[in-house]
């Protein structure tokens, strides 16, 4: 049995692109066989946080039009065997693919790989069109601010037009430190506006950066993203792990708490 | 010879010019054979009727209303002064009768409306669930909303200034009432103090005010 998840937000920036290879090598690492694909034609970037750049020889829109197969445009991950990378194209526009097409690519994908995540573009036009196409199930993607939330409200309006009912709400980019002194929504505020299920919340860490930076997806470390993201990848295999504490008061006071809890 | 009657319409309804001098006899043969002629024209119209050109006492103004409707097959829905003011309560007071009590009958919907989607009715409308911000609710009745309205509410589309907007948690972007438009202040306050207090607007002076729910104010309602 095979999963579509698409990973959508409306917003751009919000982190879409990171959280579907984390999210994408988190399965592989669980011994899942993964497709990442990039929908986000133009302005490809997904292969640059997965550190496969220049392994790039064909490109979405090339195997939609026959240029090659699906196997040579394919191309897998420098870590794991078991995941693969369809990238997009960086010389053409959206317009390049239609649903339809989007749709039998991902009927053929279905037959070898356990999950196939969708990269999908910022905007609800045609780009957003075509990622959610063939998906079955889908990761909302905000942070905590007014602006990315009433975009994902849109998104989860159009998913649920198109009938994607799986829906499910990940807070990225939270700091822990503003919520306390009021200055964040917080986690349960967002969740209310926007009522959906939420199956996890990533902090705001600059861990993160880093690993964008090098390519080296974040997850599997021991950084609280990384954790955070781990947590996600297991829920979406149906886990039920409660959410960890996000609180990383690191004073002098706290550690000295904790020393003496772990006793 | 000079017209004692002349009949005259208006988007609304129909407007008689009746002789100042003529005699009040003269006058209602001329309407019975005026309404004669263009009952064909009329068909079943409902409509609005105002009289113009003379006073009229009440038992002469019931006699042309007889006279209009023995001789046509129009139904008068009301008869009002002419006024130049008045044209849009005429309007209104016909669009009420047409679509019936708009605000006695509800439709309701159940899930949350989102950014972007719209929800209008011809009635009243009962939202089971949230209103979202960049969310619609329109209706010609009220609106009622039984979870958070933080979207945009219009009630009485068509002019009806007694709809009201009730919602358990009222925190609407904008609220709309008849003619009337209010929003919300521009730095709202970051834990409103009464938030999950179900909260009624309502139109009084050409304003709109949003109270507590309570007793009160739910035996100041009126259907209409």
């Amino acid at each position: 049995m095979s999963e579509v998840i698409v990973v959508t937000s409306g917003k751009g920036g919000v982190g879409k692109t990171t959280t579907t290879a984390n999210v994408g090598t988190g399965l592989a690492m669980l011994n899942k066989k993964v497709v990442l694909i990039d929908t986000d034609i133009g302005l490809r970037n997904l292969d640059v946080v997965m550190g496969l750049e220049n392994r790039i020889v064909y490109n979405l829109v090339d195997v939609v039009e026959g240029n090659c197969r699906i196997k040579q445009a394919l191309i897998k991950d420098k870590r794991y065997n078991n995941l693969y990378l369809l990238p997009s194209a960086q010389t053409r526009d959206k317009t390049s693919v239609s649903p339809e097409q989007m749709q039998k690519l991902i009927d053929e994908l279905k037959e070898e790989f356990d999950y196939i995540i969708l990269d999908c573009p910022a905007g609800i036009e045609q780009g957003f069109k075509n990622a959610i196409a063939g998906a079955s199930r889908a990761l909302v993607v905000t942070t905590p601010e007014v602006s990315a939330i009433r975009d994902a409200d849109r998104i989860i309006g159009l998913l649920e037009a198109n009938e994607i009912t799986k829906v499910d709400l990940i807070v990225n980019r939270i700091r822990m430190d503003l919520v306390k002194r009021g200055d964040m929504m917080t986690i349960d505020d967002v969740v209310d506006i926007l009522a959906v299920s939420l199956i996890g919340a990533v902090p705001d860490d600059e861990n993160i950066v880093i690993s964008t930076n090098q390519g080296e997806p974040i997850v599997g470390t021991d950084a609280l993203a990384g954790r955070a993201y781990m947590n996600i990848v297991k829920r979406i295999m149906g886990e039920d792990i409660p959410l960890m504490n996000l609180d990383t008061d690191n004073g002098f006071w706290n550690r000295i708490k904790n020393i003496f809890k772990s006793k | 010879m000079k017209q004692t009657v002349m009949i005259k319409g208006n988007a609304y309804g129909l407007v008689v010019m009746l002789d100042k001098e003529a005699p009040f006899e003269d006058i209602l043969k001329e309407v019975a054979v005026k309404f004669r002629d263009s009952a064909k024209f009329f068909k079943n119209a409902k409509m609005a009727v105002s009289f113009e050109g003379r006073k009229l006492s009440p038992e002469e103004q019931q006699q042309l209303i007889e006279t209009i409707t023995d001789n046509s097959t129009i139904t008068v829905v009301c008869v009002l002064d002419k006024d130049e003011e008045n044209e849009r309560r005429f309007k209104k007071k016909l669009e009420e009768a047409v679509t019936g009590s708009a605000t006695g009958s509800g439709q309701f919907y159940k899930g949350t409306l989102r950014s972007g989607q719209v929800f209008e009715s011809e009635s009243s409308v009962i939202i089971l669930g949230d209103v979202n911000p960049g969310a619609r609710v329109v209706a010609k009745g009220n609106v009622v909303v039984l979870g958070a309205l933080r979207g945009t509410a219009f009630a009485g589309l068509s002019g009806n200034e007694q709809a009201f907007v009730v919602a358990l948690e009222m925190a609407p972007t904008q609220i709309r009432i008849a003619d009337t438009i209010a929003r919300s202040a521009d730095r709202p306050p970051v834990k409103p103090d009464s938030a999950d207090q179900p909260k009624i607007a309502y139109i009084e002076n050409g304003n709109i005010y949003i109270e507590p729910l309570c007793k009160e104010v739910i035996n100041d309602i009126h259907l209409i």
